[in-house]
């Protein structure tokens, strides 16, 4: 029971902590964001674990991490509430040569993400894009000025 | 006391490590990269987590580096300097058709990175390329030439 | 005319998310992300709290987590965590006093919960002799005089209260009261 119920309260909280520590662009992920990941998954892990280290308390808590993830994943399909708050909604960040600041400095996105990721998709200046979005992903997804 | 005092020192710590190493494309970590990352992330773990198994330890541990990450995004958000600082700035790689050694030298991005992100990006030569930027994520942003 | 698939649900694309402008199909809910901002704010606050009180020990390996309690004949004197970890070593210190010990010998008498809450792993230094009854276990170290020191390395292993008396024979019980965090 106990190993089950740590799995179970390690996975939520892990859920929590991922979801207000900011969304950071997903594929702008720094290699210390990547370190840190990994640090703070190792860190749950450690109390998750304890001093069980058998085969059937790996196999138990894999198997109570993969069914609450599957219950997250069928309650997200349920409920339209439930999944704005496990997975947030998509933000726009500018739109016409407009930034939202409120927006921008709640998410902690800078003028210079947007910018980075503009150039990623090859746009050499900010004023040929007319919307700028953080997705719920992290991503964000530039949508340039329709040619007139 | 300990728990969170290990935990601030060693997000520093990382932070520090990953900064002055080379800047490696996240979006395109060789496996060696990843082996890396894996390992110091391990070995500050254990530095950190001591002897302590318990939930309250890996709570407290957790939420310490959250409020960390926190607290340097918010600086990273309030002061650009700070940003620079921490994140680094882009670097241009390629500037019309010229390579800028330099900055290539210092960040440890040889012409093969450069062409393996231009041909992502559909260029099937560098007189295709316009500008070349090293990202401050390790990414190379390619521009193409118009036409 | 009837296809292979007819009988496969289908339902037709329609943009479900709300627009800006009338322009962008974006899920886009500033009201719902204000609230979400101020929860945000609220878990980060009661966080930094946690951390702050955890700085200070308050849920155990810190200042405020460390207790003494003395018998009031002089007897023992021992020092231990008032909130422990579950699975996390530990140490309580016990400080015989000049009644506790004669004919070359202290006598010390700890109740269950030293073993069976507390994970007693070992016993510094071994005792001479260790007698189970009366609730407890009474171990006789072998002693010359004053100051004499026994610790007890404890692993705990069940959460929650539990409740640890000392005593020297013939002698004031101590008690501690002990905490343990999960």
């Amino acid at each position: 029971m106990a190993p089950v119920l740590r799995a179970i309260f390690g996975y939520c909280f892990l859920i929590l902590i991922v979801r207000i520590a900011g969304r950071r662009p997903g594929k702008q992920m720094t290699p210390f964001e990547l370190v840190l990941i990994f640090f703070i998954g190792g860190c749950t892990l450690t109390a998750m674990v304890g001093d069980d280290r058998s085969l059937t308390n790996a196999v138990i808590q894999i198997v109570s991490i993969a069914l609450t993830h599957l219950v997250i994943i069928w309650a997200k399909g349920r409920s339209a509430v439930f999944g704005r708050i496990v997975d947030g909604t998509p933000l726009v960040l500018m739109d016409h040569g407009k930034w939202h600041t409120e927006t921008m400095n709640r998410m902690r996105i800078q003028g210079n993400d947007v910018i980075a990721m503009a150039r990623d998709q090859g746009f050499a200046a900010l004023d040929r894009i007319e919307y700028a979005i953080l997705e719920r992903n992290g991503e964000i997804s530039i949508i340039p000025k329709s040619q007139e | 006391m300990t728990t969170v005092v290990h935990a601030i020192a060693g997000y520093f710590f990382m932070l520090l490590v990953l900064r002055v190493l080379a800047r490696r494309p996240g979006s395109q970590m060789t496996p060696s990269d990843f082996v890396l990352v894996f390992l110091i992330g391990g070995v500050v773990l254990l530095a950190t987590m001591e002897n302590d198994r318990s939930e309250t330890n890996a709570v407290l541990t957790v939420i310490t580096v959250g409020i960390c990450h926190r607290i340097v995004s918010h600086l990273k958000q309030r002061f650009p300097r700070v940003g620079a600082l921490i994140d680094g700035t882009p670097l241009v790689l390629l500037k019309d058709g010229k390579w800028q050694t330099e900055a290539m030298g210092k960040a440890h991005v040889t012409d093969d990175d450069v062409m393996a992100a231009a041909r992502s990006k559909g260029a099937k030569t560098l007189s295709q390329v316009k500008y070349a930027i090293l990202e401050r994520n390790g990414g190379i942003s390619i521009i193409k030439n118009n036409g | 005319m009837p296809s292979a698939d007819s009988e496969s649900p289908t339902k037709p694309v329609e943009d479900s998310a709300s627009r800006v402008d009338d322009d962008i199909a974006v899920g886009f809910d500033l009201a719902f992300q204000r609230r979400w901002w101020r929860f945000e704010f609220a878990v980060w606050t009661v966080f930094t709290t946690l951390v702050v009180l955890a700085m200070f020990g308050c849920f155990g390996r810190g200042h405020f987590a460390k207790a003494r309690t003395a018998a009031h004949d002089g007897s023992l004197d021992v020092q231990y965590d008032r909130i422990e970890r579950f699975g996390s070593p530990s140490v309580v210190t016990v400080t015989f006093g000049p009644r506790a010990i004669h004919g070359g010998k202290a006598q010390l008498w700890v109740s269950e919960s030293l073993m069976n809450a507390l994970g007693n792993q070992r016993v510094v230094p071994q005792p001479v002799e260790a007698i189970l009854g009366d609730g407890g276990i009474l171990y006789t170290f072998a002693a010359t005089k004053p100051p004499a020191t026994a610790e007890f390395a404890l692993q705990p292993r069940a959460v929650g209260g539990a409740n640890l008396q000392l005593r020297v024979p013939d002698s004031e019980t101590v008690n501690a009261r002990i905490f343990v965090m999960p």
